[in-house]
Order: C-alpha cells, then structure tokens, then sequence
C-alpha cells in the first residue's frame, strides 16, 4: 500500500505542476471573461462578442484562416507532389531552403513586404511601372499571400511525407488492371490522402488565426483587425478592458479547441497509415524536358516570392543610409549596423536578453518536458496521459492566449508570487509556451528505445538512476537537444511575451526591432532583423552539425 | 559539445548577475521619446546622484496603459507624457503629487500649473513637415492643404498614440471647428501610426506632406540630411509643454523628487535643447530651431481641450478609416 502511495508522489506532483503552469492561466482568462466583479455574469463576455466590430472582427478572422488555406494549399500541394514524386525528390538541399520562410519570423517578413510593397517603396524605385501593384497589395489580398508564404511549408512537409507513403505499387496496380492516369488520381491518389491533407489544412487554419507578427504589422496597416490583435489591443491600449481582451481569448480557445477535436476525428476516420511502404517504394519517373522545366519555374517562383523579396528588402533597408534618397548609388553605408551597437546600449541590451531567455527557457523546458515525459513513462496509463496532454496544451492554444492568462494569473497572486514585471515571468511564460517542444521531440526519441534494453541494466543490477544515466539518458539525448534548439531558435525571436509583459527597461530583440520599425530607424530596425535572422541560422547549423556528429 | 555546455552556463550565470539590481536607490520613470534624450537624461542623473534609473518608453498611449495595467501594484515613479490634457487628466483622477521642484524660478510661464503637480520641462509643436523632392516649396494653411491638388499625399499622425499630435487636434477643433480636418480626410487623408511612423511615411515619400507632425522629429531627420522641412501655418499651431509628474503611488517619492529636480537644472536643459525641444526654462539658449515666439500659437483652453481630446483623436481616426 504504502509503496504505492510513494510512486504516485513524482506524476501527482508533476500533475500539480503543469496545472498551476499552464491551467491556472487559463482559468483565469474564463475568470475574467465571465466574473467581471466576481460573480458569475456572462452577459458582459456575450455582449463584446456581440458588439458589432467584434463580430466582424470574427468573421473576418476565419475568412482570413480560410484564405490561407486555400493560397497555401496551391502553393504546398505542387511542391509536396514534385519533391515526393519526381527527380527533384533527390535534390535533397531543397529541404533545408525550404526552411528559410520558417527562419524568417513573419513580423519581420512582412516588414520587408511593406518596405518593398509600399508608395515610392523599394518596388516602384526598381520597376516605377509596376506602382499598380501597391494599392492591391494593402488589402485582404496582400495579408492573405504574406500569411501563406510563411505557413505553405508546414503544410508541403506534411504532405510530402503523406505522398511518400503512398507505394508506387498502388499505383502500378491500378494501371495494370486497367484505370487511366486521372481515374487513378480520382479513385486511388485523392482518398488516400484526403485525411492527410484536412489535418494540414486545419492545422494551417490553427495556425493563421493564432498568428499575432503579421496581422499586428501588415494587418495594421490596412485596418484589418483580428482576433490576436484586438486580443492586444484591449490588454495594452488605455482604455485596458481585460474583460473584453479574455472574452475574445476564450471565443479564440474554443475555436482552437473544437478544430482539434476535429482533427482527430479525422485522424482517427479518415487518415491512412499504409503499412509497410517506405520512401523506397516510389519509383520515380523520369520527366520530359518541358514538365522538368515546369517544375523549375515553379520551385523558382516560390523561392523568388517567398523569400527573395522579403529577404532582399530587409536586407536593403539595413543598407540605406538617408530613407528619403531611397536606393541610389552612394546612399549606401554601414552606419545603421555600427550605429545598433554603438549610439546607445539598447541594441545591445536587446541581443543579450533575448539570448539570455532564449538560453535559460529552453534549458528549464528541456528539464522539465524531460522530467514529464519520464514520469509520464511510468505512471499508469490515464495519468500518464494526463501528464502528456497537459504538457501539449500550449502547443494547441495561440500563445497571445496562453499569455494574456499568465499576465492576469500572475498580477492576481502578485502577493504570494511576486514575479509579475520582472524578467522571471518572461522565463516563465517562455518555458509554457515552448515546453511542448520537448515533450514532442523527447516522446519520439523515447519511443524508439526497447523495454528490453532498461530490462536488461536492471538485471545486470543497475539501480534505476544508474540504469537513467547510462541507458535512457544517452538515448533520449538527441531528442533533447533537438528540442532545446528550437526552443532557443523560437525564443530568441519570439514576439508576443515581450510586447505584452516586458518588464520597464526590457527590449527584446523582437521588441526593439518593432520599435525602431514604428517610432525609430527603420534602418537600425532592419539592420536588427538581418543580425536576429543569421543569429538564428547559425545556430541551426553548429547545432545540426553538434547534433549528427553526436549520431556518429 | 562539454565545452559549449559550460560557456553557455557562463553566459547565464553572468547575465544573472547583470540583472541584478544595485542596492543605491531607484527611480522608475516612464517617458516618451525621444528615446536617445530619455537614455542621456537618465545616465546623467544616475552620474550624478548614483540613483539607478528604470524606465519604460513608449507613445503615451502605452504609458497610459500600462499605469492602468499596474494599478494594484504601482510600479512608475515619475511619468512624462508628450501630451498636457493627458496630463490634466492623470490630475483629475487624482493620481498626481504635488511638489516646487528647485530651479524653477525661470520656468516658462504656464508650463507649471497652478496646483504643481504637472511639470511642463520640454515642450514641442506640431507643423506641417513635407518632403522636398516632391514639394520644393510649401506654406499653405491648414485648410488650404485640403485643395484637390494634394490628393492622397498628406498623412497625420495617429493622435489616438501620440500625445502631441491629440493636443494639436483637441485645440484646433476647439478654436475652429471640424470643417478643416473633414475636409482633409475627404481628400484621402492616411494615419500611417505614431510619430516617428508618420515622419518616415513622408522621408520615404510614400505621402509628400505630413499634418500636425512634432518639430523635433522633423528637426533631427533634416539634420542628418533627409530631404525634408517643417513650417508652421500662419493660422497657427499647439505648443504643448510635455509635463513631468509625480506619482501619488510612488513607492520612491524622495528620488521621484530629485528627478524632477534635476529636469530643471541646466544641463538636464541643455540636453532638452540638444534633443531640438522648447526647453522648460526661459534662460536656456538655443538656436537650431525655431524659438518659441517665432511659433504662431492658436488660442489654448485647455481645459476644454481636455474634455474633447480623447474623443476628438478617436473621430480622426474614424475620418481617415479607408
């Protein structure tokens, strides 16, 4: 009796944990949605929703999701089809330039869209003729494609991998008994990989209307209000409403919630996991010369559109000496680098405290999505699913929302936990945010590691730290690595903690980049950005590197 | 791969130690750009008395916000706003410390108000600053900017964000009306954002003229040689003295004190000067900018103003919603 007790002790306080990390926040939004003075009134949280803008805002924000969809989807599904199916599945260098959009954060693209999209813009200096362009770009049309440039590969890669899947032999079946080309793709290709495609649209959707970079820049610029931006507005504009700011959160929660509840529906019903076909059971065809020119064209378009442009103007504005002189020989300079690090120490400061809660949350969630993954290993099967979907949450909710509950949980317990306005909370709120990483990237490395090997250090009498250090920990070490790096990757950029509760005194590299965007130096700004992109590239490549020679 | 891991734990370690805080005393100070005479104000106070700065700088918009987000647990010693009605208002609600700050004795009249709680050490107007490639010349009025021949070409700052820019609306509708601004919204008027957005709207060229943009922004760009000028309209324009407050909640009053102290003394002055603002007291010279008398000044009321400004901001806003 009393051992059990004992081993339930570590996965109900690991239990405790995550729900005053993660459901505590999120209570506290219902809270203030719908105990305005503290007693039960849903009518204030009905009537915002109600309110006119307010229900236009939402249905915009779906119209929005819904767009992205559909451009992402023309965009991914050409891609997924030609990198999975043809010759240029070889040309594996591909993979990791179709990382750059996700290199890019989307703030800090779409700035680069506006600087080259605008009236007397980068654009209209190179090709005046083209000034048509500008006025449709600041429009719904313009924030669709932005949003899709940075999703599509999200959704190329799951459908690349769901392709892969399909063993060429299906096919040749198909055509041996007889069924042309298109009945093939009607009756064999599309229901195959229907379920697939309805999780990557849903999850670009997800995705779309969580995202806070674009819509608070771009979206901005044309008065297109969504929910992460009014979610904003109302927690940090005088006149502050939190009431307002939660009821959307908790309207955005539900959405989120039944989509996924979907998503798995569609998982379970309509996905095909077809066994035993690996990637080696594509026969790949050999193209004509026109169809391989065609898909070059089109890998080429991507690129151009998806990463030249946006790179290509942040990199030129980071360049320019006088803004009014635009692009013109000798109005060229490094100055605005120099001046990032030399006028003031705000620049500086930024780089080092966004290196700083990039370092220390990603080694706090490696720790402990380590630990909850451990324990969830070894509880009974309930709780450890429990402990793993509890630790999943802030993957599945946007983080305005998982943010906005910290800063109202956090400033009511002020008292006890005095953390609200200092740095700590940002730590804190990162380690949320990103602790699904981990738990993600440790589950499947601990997935591939057999019963039989623990079983056979127990039995050559390893106590059962001894058996951690020298068996699972070596295993599970890449996991967690990996896990760190993209926890540090996402951090170091990470945009909507420090735009909502940086303490006095606290740029991030993402805070000061849009501050000099809006009320500085564009050109500091921009000279920021180039820094935070190539920061973040390299850091992706020693780690990759660290990473397989680890392997080795 | 061991020896990343411990320079990454130095790294920590130091920066922990950087964020600590000094055991001399505090003064939080949330203060409106521009930033770089922020940074200077504080590093020379903290020279001086060995008081460690913190401040927060944003729009007065988000100073606003964020007094109201901290009111269960005040944070802000002393607040400066770009915008005198804001300031008015701070007062009204009764969250301001009265006090007689030392120098003063030169102090601009009317930029102290009678019950000493709102400083006014700086002061800036707005003019019309416009684009010199696109326009070699410019002095319209203000209403004359609404004729057809600048269609789509003027922006106005966001007044809903800064402070100068709402307390030139608050006293324009006040003293004449609505005609002038409705006109100019009707000829395509945009609101590109804050300030420093809408001065870079008309460097960039994207609108050739901007209305009711502050001086100093204007004054620092033409120094380092964009192509760009100011005036000010013979109808006349809004000074507003940018007041520095006490706050009542202050958990440091004594150095809040010494800070507003040192805002008036000369050097504080000078680097007020330095920044192209009006500075505070009449025996600071300064020559890179218009002076205070060469300013036509529209009539102020500025308790008047301060009834309309929020609401007069948010109908600009409203106008100029494409």
């Amino acid at each position: 009796m009393k051992r059990t007790v004992i081993k339930r002790i570590p996965s109900f306080l690991a239990v405790v944990v995550l729900v005053l990390m993660i459901i505590c926040p999120l209570l506290s939004i219902f809270r203030e949605a719908a105990f305005p003075d503290g007693n039960f009134d849903i009518s204030m949280a009905i009537s915002t929703i109600a309110e006119s803008e307010n229900a236009r805002m939402i249905a915009s924000s779906i119209l929005l999701g819904v767009l992205v969809v559909m451009v992402s989807s023309l965009i991914a599904l050409p891609l997924a089809y030609i990198f999975s199916r043809t010759q240029f599945a070889r040309y594996r260098f591909f993979d990791v330039i179709f990382m750059i959009p996700f290199m890019t954060p989307p703030y800090i693209a779409s700035m680069g869209w506006i600087l080259f999209m605008q009236k007397r813009g980068l654009m209209q200096q190179i090709f005046p003729s083209l000034a048509f362009l500008s006025d449709w770009f600041f429009s719904l049309g313009g924030l669709v494609l932005v949003m899709s440039f940075h999703v599509f590969p999200f959704m190329m890669t799951l459908m690349k991998n769901a392709m892969l899947a399909v063993s060429s032999s299906l096919d040749e079946a198909g055509a041996v008994l007889g069924a042309p080309f298109r009945v093939r793709l009607r009756k064999l290709f599309f229901p195959l990989l229907t379920g697939n495609y309805a999780i990557g649209a849903l999850l670009v959707f997800v995705k779309t209307i969580s995202e806070y970079g674009t819509p608070s820049t771009l979206g901005r610029r044309i008065g297109f209000e969504v929910f992460t931006t009014d979610i904003h507005r109302y927690a940090t504009v005088a006149p502050i409403e939190f009431g307002k700011s939660a009821s959307l959160a908790s309207v955005l929660i539900g959405i989120c919630l039944l989509i996924w509840f979907f998503q798995n529906y569609v998982t379970e019903h309509r996905a095909y996991s077809l066994v035993g076909s690996r990637p080696g059971s594509i026969r790949i065809k050999r193209m004509g010369r026109k169809q391989s020119a065609l898909c070059w064209t089109f890998i080429v378009i991507v690129i151009f559109f998806t990463m030249l442009i946006p790179l290509f103007s942040v990199v030129t504005s980071s360049l320019i000496k006088l803004r009014g002189y635009g692009l013109r020989a000798g109005n060229f300079t490094f100055g605005n680098y120099v001046k990032l690090f030399t006028e003031d120490n705000q620049g500086t400061g930024a780089l080092l405290i966004s290196i700083f809660l990039a370092v220390s949350s990603a080694t706090i969630a490696s720790i402990l999505g380590t630990i909850s993954v451990i324990i969830s290993k070894q509880a009974g099967k309930r709780c450890g699913r429990l402990i793993e979907g509890l630790s999943l949450i802030p993957e599945m909710l946007p983080s305005i929302v998982l943010v906005l509950g910290i800063m109202l949980f956090y400033n009511r317990i002020y008292r006890i936990v005095p953390i609200y306005g200092t740095i700590w909370i940002m730590v804190l709120s990162y380690v949320i945010l990103f602790l699904p990483y981990t738990v993600q990237y440790v589950t499947s490395s601990f997935s591939q590691i057999g019963d039989s090997l623990i079983s056979a250090g127990r039995i050559c009498g390893g106590k059962p730290l001894y058996v951690f250090m020298h068996i699972t920990l070596p295993l599970i070490f890449r996991g967690i690595l990996s896990g760190w790096m993209m926890t540090f990757i996402i951090a170091f950029r990470e945009l909507v903690t420090p735009s909502l509760i940086a303490p006095t005194n606290t740029l991030t590299v993402s805070t000061y980049i849009n501050r000099q965007f809006e009320q500085g130096s564009v050109g500091k700004g921009m000279a920021m950005a180039v820094i935070c992109i190539l920061f973040s590239t390299v850091t992706l490549l020693i780690l990759n590197k660290a990473i397989s020679e680890k392997r080795k | 791969m061991k020896k990343a891991l411990i320079l990454i734990l130095a790294v920590f370690v130091s920066l922990s130690a950087v964020f600590g805080a000094s055991d001399k005393g505090i003064v939080t100070v949330y203060m409106p750009s521009p930033a770089g005479l922020a940074n200077k104000l504080a590093a020379d106070f903290e020279a001086k008395t060995g008081i460690e700065v913190k401040t927060f700088q944003g729009t007065t918009g988000e100073i606003l916000a964020r007094l109201e987000t901290e009111k269960a647990n005040p944070v802000a010693d002393v607040v400066i706003l770009a915008s005198w009605s804001d300031g008015l208002s701070m007062k009204e609600s009764g969250q301001l410390e009265s006090y007689i700050p030392a120098n003063t004795e030169n102090a601009v009249g009317g930029w102290i108000d009678d019950d000493s709680m709102l400083f006014g050490y700086s002061a800036s107007a707005v003019g019309v600053i416009y684009n010199t490639l696109i326009y070699p010349e410019l002095d319209a009025d203000w209403a004359e900017l609404a004729d057809p021949q600048f269609k789509n070409d003027i922006a106005i700052p966001d007044p809903e964000l800064s402070g100068a820019c709402k307390d030139f609306v608050a006293g324009f509708v006040n003293a004449f009306g609505w005609d002038t601004f409705e006109a100019l919204a009707a000829n395509g008027m945009t609101v590109p954002g804050a300030n420093k957005a809408a001065l870079e709207a008309v460097t960039t060229g994207e609108v050739g003229i901007l209305i009711a943009g502050v001086d100093y922004n204007a004054y620092s760009s033409m120094k380092e040689g964009e192509p760009l000028s100011i005036y000010y309209p013979e109808s006349g324009t809004v000074v507003n003295p940018r007041p520095a407050m006490i706050m009542k909640s202050a958990p440091d009053m004594d150095n809040a004190k010494a800070f507003i102290d040192y805002l008036y003394s000369e050097d504080a002055q000078k680097m007020v000067t330095e920044a192209y603002l009006l500075p505070g007291r009449t025996d600071i010279e300064y020559t890179n900018r218009s002076t205070l008398d060469e300013i036509p000044q529209i009539e102020t009321d500025w308790s008047a103003m301060m009834e309309i400004s929020s609401e007069a901001a948010a109908r600009i806003n409203e106008l100029c919603e494409r």
